[in-house]
């Protein structure tokens, strides 16, 4: 299988509590990858890793081939990110954002309006960025990732903050990315009834572990075989969480 | 170069140049109006006529410099915590001890300049009121690479807690904390207190005479260098997380 985003028990550690466990996920080229977990499963934590952002304790992974930190430079030139909170120069218009972006991956100057179009953001293109509401910072921050249509995006709950129909605008546009252009997309959220709508495969994280992997229909499949009904995918994923949360308790009583 | 350019246009709406910038002025304009309204205390003083121009008025004027400093340290780095864009900057393919590199050296250009333009104003007060004969441009060029580099150490420390320091008042707080303790210790003989960088660049202000004091500049390289060092490793090796 060719894996563009392979982790190999990838695990965070942080003092004595443990954050990402023994993570091994397997994101095809071309596809859309779901990342699921409740809050403080260890998406982000493990979305960071695979940017170099902060360290592994245990493990490793390769994009495309390629492993931190030797090949630092390569893979951040091939990942559009989004992490947690949009990045932003305050000082600067949503234009100047990105140009400093531009100028750093040495792209060319019609990428900018680009990435505006794409996300919606044209119209408010020269307004400082401090002036932007909470929508617009989140939409600047996907242009940003969505530079130069990088081969790679890692997107972390892209949707926060937006109105129902920016959500839909969003959901739309990051389900479009891989017929548009040649992409892989790694996106994370917290509900499967977002996730379900764009994404080919999805990994399932609470507290640190990774509980399922597989397609969406794998994911019925293993439903069914459990005695769940599969036509709500929301609550076999809920399901699956407070099993696993059950069984942590249990375990932690003993 | 390009990394340059980049750091400059970021700078775009903020002080961080035009403060330095201000501060060569505002010390320039100090130097006239002071010499004009003090001209005849200053060279009654029992000193060389070029010792009056370069240490009497250099008190004031590296107050003015140390503050443009500080202030301008903590505006370079603000600008990357405010928005948390320096977090985008780590998910780029670009050095980040290479940027705070940018930052030191748009800083050591800008308060060069700042310092060439208090210079030129004594330059021009030398010419003009001092005795006839007595103005010499050698002395004048020594006394600002002097002042130049002594203030180095404080602009190399400052940058460094700055960028340390998401809370913008932290290195504005170090940086009072270090003038007052340095005014404090200043014409103080003992040579190891040069350790501390402020002290450093009050040296050639509490001085009598504008002989640059070579032990002074051994300690303000060793410094700026130092900071510097400390500076580059930590944004290559301790990440905001
Ligand atoms: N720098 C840190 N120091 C200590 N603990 C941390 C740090 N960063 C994250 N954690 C902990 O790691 C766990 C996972 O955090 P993470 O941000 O990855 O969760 P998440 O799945 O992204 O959650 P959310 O859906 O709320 O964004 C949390 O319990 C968090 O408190
Ligand atoms: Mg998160």
């Amino acid at each position: 299988m060719d894996y563009i985003i392979a982790t190999e028990q990838l695990t965070k550690k942080y003092k004595n509590f443990t954050s990402v466990n023994h993570v091994s996920i397997h994101v095809r080229r071309g596809s859309i990858y779901g990342f699921l977990g409740p809050n403080g499963a260890g998406k982000s934590t493990t979305m960071k890793m695979l940017l170099g952002l902060t360290a592994p304790t245990k493990g490793r992974f390769t994009i495309d081939g390629k492993q931190f930190p030797g090949d630092r430079l390569k893979i951040l030139r091939e990942i559009g990110s989004f992490i947690e909170a949009p990045s932003f120069y305050a000082n600067l218009t949503g234009r100047e954002n990105l140009d400093v972006i531009r100028r750093i991956l040495g792209l060319r100057k019609n990428t900018i309006e680009d990435a505006l179009e794409l996300v919606g953001l044209s119209e408010f293109g020269d307004r400082l960025a401090k002036k932007y509401s909470l929508g617009m910072k989140q939409r600047l921050g996907l242009a940003g990732a969505l530079l130069g249509r990088p081969p790679i995006l890692i997107l972390d709950e892209p949707t926060n903050g937006l109105d129902p129909s920016g959500i839909h605008e969003i959901r739309n546009l990051v389900k479009s990315l891989p017929d548009l252009y040649d992409c892989t997309v790694l996106i994370s959220s917290h509900m499967l009834s977002e996730i379900e709508l764009m994404a080919d495969d999805i990994g399932i994280l609470n507290h640190g572990r990774l509980l399922f992997e597989g397609s969406l229909d794998d994911l019925r499949h293993s439903a069914r075989q459990a005695g769940m009904s599969a036509d709500n995918l929301e609550d076999v994923f809920l399901s699956i969480v407070e099993q696993d949360n059950a069984a942590r308790k249990q375990r932690a009583k003993l | 170069m390009r990394a340059l350019v980049i750091e400059l246009r970021k700078e775009k709406r903020t002080g961080v140049i035009p403060v330095l910038l201000a501060v060569g002025i505002l010390g320039a304009a100090y130097a006239f109006v002071s010499f004009l309204i003090r001209k005849d205390t200053l060279l009654g003083l029992p000193l060389a006529p070029m010792d009056v121009l370069l240490t009497q008025l250099y008190g004031m004027i590296m107050i003015l410099n140390l503050f443009g400093i500080v202030v301008a340290a903590c505006m370079v780095f603000h600008l990357e915590f405010k928005g948390s864009a320096v977090k985008k900057m780590y998910m780029l393919p670009m050095s980040v001890p290479g940027m705070y590199l940018c930052k030191f050296l748009i800083l050591t250009v800008t308060l060069f300049a700042a310092i060439a333009l208090e210079n030129l104003a004594l330059m021009k007060i030398g010419q003009s009121c001092l005795p006839q004969g007595t103005f010499e441009m050698g002395t004048l060029l020594c006394f600002t690479a002097y002042s130049f580099f002594t203030s180095m150490p404080v602009l190399s420390f400052m940058v460094l807690i700055s960028s340390r320091f998401e809370n913008m008042w932290v290195p504005l707080g170090v940086g009072v904390a270090g003038f007052l303790s340095g005014m404090a210790l200043a014409s103080s003989a003992a040579a190891v207190l040069m350790v501390h960088p402020f002290i450093v660049m009050f040296k050639p202000a509490v001085a009598m005479s504008a002989q640059p004091d070579m032990l002074a500049v051994m300690f303000a390289q060793i410094e700026t260098l130092l900071f510097l060092g400390l500076g580059l490793w930590m944004a290559k090796n301790l990440r905001y997380e």
